[in-house]
């Protein structure tokens, strides 16, 4: 990915994932309600203390993402966290919206991987 | 809600423009200058500190500090009043300052710095904003 268009979309996707979790501050409850009922039977916290925890992960995630430290850590976490947030709440007429973030998130993470992970990856050169 | 909306994003858009600064700076490397290629010209002239303190650190904190009202106004933590009136304040600060650092650049150091302008003008936008805010 070209230098300037990795930046726009680590910092597009950090507002993204901290407002989002000042947004989620602001109302846990009703941000809970987005979970299907069998999701919400499994916290073993009550709902908004579970939401309130979604705040700070999304808040995190967003401000580590914004300073370009641990970018690739984070954009990791993110996408995980997209994935369980589809899973949780169903298919919804906000489904494909998230769908694109999530997909931004892993071009973030796949750009981003440092030589160690890649390495790990791909196992080491074998040299004729 | 949309005026702290928008000026929770410039906050966030200065933070990652600022930090860039610094990075550069910590690590004596020129910073990419996407328009005119003075910007180093600028960042390391006399004018680049506020005293002891690099003008990319005044411009961090004032944005970070943006960031947590902005966010705080909107979550509703008390006391409100308080919070609104340091968020004001500070941009009219920050948009006067930038001002001068802009007049800087055009009459004194005579060179112009992307990074420096565009600070500016997130400065300038969120004074905008607040001010119709206060209308509207």
């Amino acid at each position: 990915m070209k230098k300037t268009s990795f930046h726009f979309l680590r910092v597009g996707l950090a507002i993204t994932f901290l407002w989002i979790g000042v947004l989620i501050f602001k109302n846990p409850e009703a941000w809970g309600g987005y979970l299907q009922p069998w999701a919400a039977g499994l916290l073993p916290v009550p709902l908004a203390q579970a939401m309130t925890g979604t705040a700070i992960l999304d808040i995190t995630i967003g401000a580590l993402l914004l300073i370009d430290v641990f970018t690739w850590l984070a954009s990791l976490v993110g996408a995980v966290h997209i994935i369980i947030v589809l899973t949780v709440s169903g298919i919804t007429d906000i489904t494909v919206r998230d769908i694109g973030l999530l997909v931004a998130a892993a071009a973030l993470m796949i750009d981003s991987l440092p030589e160690w992970v890649l390495h790990k990856i791909n196992g080491p050169k074998i040299s004729n | 809600m949309t005026a702290f909306a928008l000026l929770f994003t410039l906050s966030a858009i200065g933070i990652s423009e600022t930090v860039y600064l610094i990075r550069k700076r910590l690590a004596s490397e020129k910073p990419v200058c996407p328009i005119g290629d003075n910007c180093t010209l600028v960042l390391t002239s006399r004018y680049s500190k506020f005293f002891i303190i690099p003008n990319d650190v005044l411009g961090l904190l004032f944005y970070v500090m943006a960031s947590f009202v902005s966010g705080f106004l909107v979550i509703g933590v008390e006391p409100l009043a308080l919070w609104n009136s340091i968020f004001k304040l500070s941009v009219a600060v920050g948009a006067l300052l930038s001002l001068f650092f802009t007049y800087l650049q055009w009459r004194v150091i005579k060179a112009w710095c992307f990074w420096c302008v565009m600070s500016a003008c997130t400065i300038w936008l969120m004074g905008a904003i607040l001010l119709v805010s206060i209308i509207v």
